[in-house]
């Protein structure tokens, strides 16, 4: 892993709850027992008014920001993922995206931030279920100049978004000029050979991958997929139409995430590539322990994604030497 | 809105059953006993209680009110009729393919719907939400919550009680409608509520106690709520499910059901 600056999402995240309302929006925080989780000091200690603490009660948590909502509020819910998704699930769907109310849903500490915690604590499970349900933009920041950008997004758009966020240091990936668009696919790094395409906190796993497999002469375009809905499925099909090759890099079920977005774009498309897709084993729950190593094995982390990168390189190579050898022996 | 006295609301609350009746038998599907259950509540609250004025629903300062027993939306929409917020042919279309009026609460569809509901247990929520926000930002509107009593059932509405209390929104005032019958059967034969005072009072609400089929009663119960106490309320409205019919009333299997044939002409006799 590269050395480089790193700041806490959260951190940044607070100081754009503060700057949003010195700019004028009128923000409620609603957190459920969760202001550590949330690392709300700071904005509280500014605006005791606008941190809403319900308490250990994700539905009511919601129902609660949505009412704020309902009364001129921008709301915010900030509770770790796993909990929002899964218990208020029903309060998310009807109060919030049916009812189109104006309530900015962040999922805090979502994939398996929790890593040792387990899986009652793991949100895998969260970009899926969010895309099951409708009426909903669904984003996820790659490090903390995106994280900020998002925010500032999701606090001005009218109507309900959905945050996949991540606690902890991460690098910078991004310039401060950076712009974050709604619907579109960032290219992070221009490649012939090999596309990556990341969401969320795997994606500097993806960038710093691409670096090596630069290095080992495959020429790799990292895809920073940070809006999931809307999707650029423009973007993608240009990306991999040229490379013929894509890995896709989760910290999520491999059910109903990114690569499963992917696969259905390459089959309606019809585009002609191979994919290889890296995150959590479909149908299981994920392993437990501390996070690199969660992700060392399933191979969303730099190492494993350069060793899946060769691979996909190597297999390409096989295939053809072997078809080559057949046309020879004829 | 502007109070009647009780005798024109008494009125309006039979066209209200009456259409109730017509609606449901027309559209061949609705909540006919949950409908009519409710009627008296709605007219206490449209005719007299609510602090709105029908050219400016957009008001940020207007009283609020959220059915969070969202399959009696019958029973709303015939009220809105009745108060003119929507217009009394188009209860013609209640039910039918991509209608204004589906079989539960739309916010988009309809107005003076604030939540869509349906789902039970998520009004309360919501209604300290929205109280919540009056008291933050000095606003003086009320927050009215109607619920069922099957709905009581859901472990949300207790955290929602909870926080009311919690806040201390005595803005907020919840009915229940307690008719003492959910889907199936008798809710104290499915699941117990009572004591249901106690528990309300446990959790910190102002705890009153009406004839859900007295309008006078209701309008003057909300008027003597002690509006700055700081405590959250709630109103325990007796009402009899299918009020009005006799052949409906108290009848568990009417909670869905809908007049047919002969039936329709003689719930209309029994309510002029």
């Amino acid at each position: 892993m590269e050395g480089g600056e790193r700041t806490d999402l959260r951190e940044v995240m607070i100081q754009t709850f503060i700057r949003a309302v010195e700019e004028g929006v009128n923000l409620a925080v609603v957190v459920g027992d969760s202001t550590s989780t949330s690392k709300i000091a700071p904005f509280r200690e500014k605006y005791p008014d606008r941190v809403i603490d319900v308490g250990i009660a994700e539905q009511n948590l919601v129902g609660v920001a949505v009412g704020l909502s309902l009364g001129g509020y921008v709301a915010v819910t900030a509770n770790a993922a796993p909990f929002l998704i899964s218990r208020s699930n029903e309060q998310v769907k009807n109060d919030v995206c049916y009812t189109d109310t104006n309530v900015k849903l962040l999922g805090l500490n979502a994939g398996v931030c929790y890593g040792s915690l387990a899986s009652t604590h793991h949100a895998i499970d969260d970009l899926s279920i969010m895309q099951g349900l409708g009426n909903i933009v669904i984003l996820a920041p790659s490090d903390p100049v995106e994280t900020e950008q998002i925010l500032q997004f999701a606090l001005k758009h009218r109507g309900p978004v959905y945050v996949r966020m991540d606690s902890g240091k991460f690098p910078y990936l991004h310039t401060a000029e950076y712009k974050f668009e709604l619907g579109a696919v960032e290219v992070l790094h221009e490649g012939r050979d090999l596309t990556l395409a990341a969401v969320g906190s795997v994606v500097y796993e993806a960038f710093y991958a691409a670096g090596e497999l630069e290095e080992k002469g495959i020429s790799t375009e990292v895809l920073n997929v940070s809006s999931i809905r809307p999707l650029d499925e423009q973007g993608i099909v240009e990306s991999i139409s040229k490379t013929k090759r894509v890995i896709t890099v989760e910290e999520h079920s491999l059910h109903g995430g990114l690569g499963a977005l992917i696969s259905e774009i390459i089959s309606e498309q019809g585009v002609s590539v191979e994919l290889l897709r890296l995150g959590i084993t479909k149908g299981q729950f994920s392993k437990a322990g501390p996070r690199e190593q969660i992700r060392a094995y399933y191979r969303i982390d730099q190492k494993g994604i350069v060793n899946a990168g060769q691979e996909l390189l190597n297999r390409r190579h096989a295939w053809r030497n072997n078809k080559n050898e057949q046309a020879a022996s004829v | 809105m502007s109070s009647l006295p009780i005798s024109q609301i008494e009125q309006k609350a039979k066209n209200i059953r009456k259409n109730v009746i017509r609606m449901n038998s027309h559209a061949g599907q609705g909540h006919t006993g949950a409908d009519l259950s409710e009627v008296d509540i709605l007219v206490a609250l449209f005719f007299s209680v609510l602090k709105l004025d029908k050219n400016n629903l957009d008001d940020p300062g207007r009283d609020r009110f959220i059915l969070s027993k969202g399959h009696g939306i019958g029973g709303f929409y015939c009220t809105l009729a009745e108060a003119g917020f929507i217009d009394e042919s188009s209860l013609e279309t209640y039910l039918q393919f991509d209608s204004q009026l589906p079989g539960h609460p739309v916010r988009q569809k309809t107005p003076l719907i604030e939540l869509n509901t349906g789902a039970l247990g998520h009004g309360l929520s919501v209604g300290v939400g929205l109280a919540l926000s009056a008291k933050l930002s000095g606003r003086d509107f009320r927050v009215f919550v109607l619920t069922g009593d099957g709905e009581l059932q859901e472990g949300s509405v207790w955290e929602g009680a909870m926080s009311a209390a919690g806040f201390k929104v005595d803005n907020l005032i919840v009915i229940v409608d307690r008719n003492t019958l959910q889907l199936a059967d008798r809710t104290e034969k499915i699941m117990p509520l009572e004591p249901l005072e106690a528990k309300w009072e446990a959790f910190g609400f102002d705890v009153k106690s009406v004839d859900g089929h007295d309008i006078a009663e209701i309008i003057e119960t909300i008027a003597a709520l002690d509006l700055n106490g700081g405590q959250p309320h709630v109103i325990l409205a007796r009402t009899i499910k299918g009020k009005g019919v006799s052949f409906i009333e108290d009848r568990a299997a009417w909670h869905h059901k809908i007049p047919v044939d002969d039936q329709v002409m003689k719930a209309i006799r029994e309510l002029e």
